[in-house]
């Protein structure tokens, strides 16, 4: 199985390396959302210093964390589907479907490539973070943050996952995965905290993971949170994984009978 | 027949047409009038022997192949290759066959041919020193030796032996060709025939489907004529002349006899 997995990961590794600048053109992107956020932390960060006493930073110190890892939550939503669709527009998804192996770890190659490539933006967000804006990182408490990393991977790959089912099926329009990446970002506190949104939208955002795993992971962080401390955010990610994982795998297993009953496995 | 590696009984597969727009927003959910893709196919392969599959296009032939390696489940029937039967052995099927369809975009194209070749082996579950020897044994085999350069600069007669390559890394009992030589010149076709009777003489069963009748007939030790999804023939070609009355007939009088009578 990791044979295989690993076969996978060094195949889009070596896809990606044969364009020339998409390393480049990936961390001149990160470097211009940190200066944009710099500057709206500049123009704006003052007024929204009463709303982040509980994380004990300013707002662009909270926004490159929760961009940084928003990064991650991107992969989960959206790599799965987004590679189920250039598998079929490339032609090569049915040739890998001949080949035998559990869909599990299909699935798992097809999303380890981009949260490796995701967690070199966060390195690099770090860096920049750290080096170039002066934020300290050095009471981050490393197990709470890869809990809460692997809870979130697991959360959000299952949402993923759902979503890749649309595509299998739908082939276009993937409404899950729309309505995360657009409102789950803004609702669930990536660019602001949830304190600055009305109540009815608070209501909201405590419904959504996201709001969970950012607040967690901000907490984890900056204020060092151990297990103990973060066990209500992180019990819901827990329930929600533990939901999820099978519930997706299992929809994955019935698009993908569907597809192969109504032959439409190659058509996009 | 004893064993056969291959045997479909009454397989058959229809394709329902998707709802329009129209159809969704008047609320009419009635399923419209099937496409019969194949309609009670039966018939078993040896092996060890080559059957060719002829038909015009939509007569169900890539349908059947797409069937037989588990990438569309049959609506009705039974397909067992190796005793294995779809559908419920799936993963023992796909290790049993090797299928080089006629899509030549089925390979990662920004990869070199041999980094394709290394990444299907390591899904076949070759590790990475059974990879590359297989590998170096079928570019022998083949005379390749421009492994190196990177899928995209292929000529169709390059990515077409590489399919048939592909399906044979895992060094599979049965071969399923669709259309090997579509849109090759002479040369490349006569090449692709070449390495068909080569794996022929190698022992493997294949199962071959083609448009072209000289194909056909030079390689295989029996046909089958499908036509809008039905067998209309199937046997050796002594058999076929036979049973249609034509002692010195060709495939393609036969040919005609099927689908102007069907």
């Amino acid at each position: 199985m990791l044979n295989k997995i690993f076969a996978q990961v060094k195949k889009d590794f070596l896809i990606l390396a044969s364009y020339k600048l998409a390393f480049l053109s990936n961390f001149l992107g990160v470097l211009a959302s940190i200066l944009t956020y710099f500057f709206i932390d500049k123009l704006f960060g003052h007024r929204l210093s009463g709303h982040l006493t509980e994380f004990g930073v300013n707002y662009f110190s909270y926004v490159l964390l929760s961009m940084a890892f928003f990064g991650y939550i991107g992969v989960g939503v959206g790599s799965f589907s987004s590679r189920i669709r250039a598998e079929q527009m490339q032609g090569t998804l049915e040739s890998l479907l001949l080949c035998p192996v559990r869909i599990e770890t299909i699935l798992a190659g097809m999303a380890l490539w981009n949260f490796i490539f995701a967690t070199l933006d966060v390195l690099f967000y770090i860096f920049l973070g750290s080096l170039l804006f002066g934020i300290n990182f050095s009471g981050a408490n490393l197990i709470s943050v890869l809990t809460i990393l692997i809870f979130t991977i697991v959360c959000f790959s299952s949402l993923g996952i759902l979503s890749a089912c649309f595509i299998l099926v739908l082939k276009r329009g993937n409404p899950l995965s729309w309505l995360i990446n657009t409102f789950e970002g803004v609702i669930g506190g990536v660019y602001f905290p949830v304190a600055v949104m009305p109540p009815l939208l608070q209501v909201v955002a405590r419904i959504l993971p996201i709001t969970y795993a950012i607040r967690a992971m901000e907490l984890a962080v900056y204020r060092g949170y151990n297990l103990c401390q973060l066990k209500n955010e992180l019990l819901f990610l827990v329930i929600f994984s533990l939901l999820l994982l099978p519930t997706s795998i299992l929809a994955f297993k019935f698009s993908l009978r569907k597809a192969r009953r109504q032959g439409t496995l190659v058509q996009y | 027949m004893k064993n056969p590696v291959l045997q479909l009984d009454n397989v058959s597969k229809a394709f329902y047409p998707p709802l329009s727009f129209r159809d969704i927003i008047s609320f009419n959910f009635k399923n419209k009038p099937p496409t019969q893709a194949l309609d009670n196919v039966s018939f078993q392969l040896e092996e060890g022997k080559i059957l060719g599959i002829l038909g015009p296009n939509g007569a169900g032939k890539t349908t059947l192949l797409k069937i037989i390696s588990t990438l569309i489940l049959p609506d009705s029937g039974k397909v067992r290759v190796n005793s294995y039967e779809v559908n419920r052995d799936d993963d023992n099927i796909k290790r049993s066959l090797g299928l080089a369809s006629s899509e030549e975009r089925s390979f990662y194209w920004r990869l070199t041919g041999i980094q394709n070749l290394e990444f299907f082996a390591a899904m076949y579950g070759l590790n990475k020193n059974q990879a590359r020897a297989r590998i170096k044994e079928l570019f022998e085999t083949f005379h390749i030796n421009y492994g190196r350069k990177r899928f995209d600069t292929y000529s169709a007669g390059m990515k077409r032996i590489f399919l048939i390559i592909r399906a044979l890394l895992h060094n599979p009992r049965l071969l399923l060709l669709d259309e090997p030589s579509k849109s090759l010149d002479f040369e490349n076709s006569q090449k692709i025939r070449d390495f068909i009777a080569q794996l022929s003489r190698q022992g493997k069963t294949i199962l071959l489907a083609t448009h072209n009748f000289t194909e056909a007939t030079e390689l295989s030790d029996s046909l089958l004529i499908l036509y809008q999804g039905r067998n209309c023939a199937w046997g050796t070609m002594n058999e076929l002349r036979h049973r249609f009355n034509r002692p010195q007939g060709s495939i393609a009088d036969i040919y005609k006899d099927c689908t102007c009578n069907a």
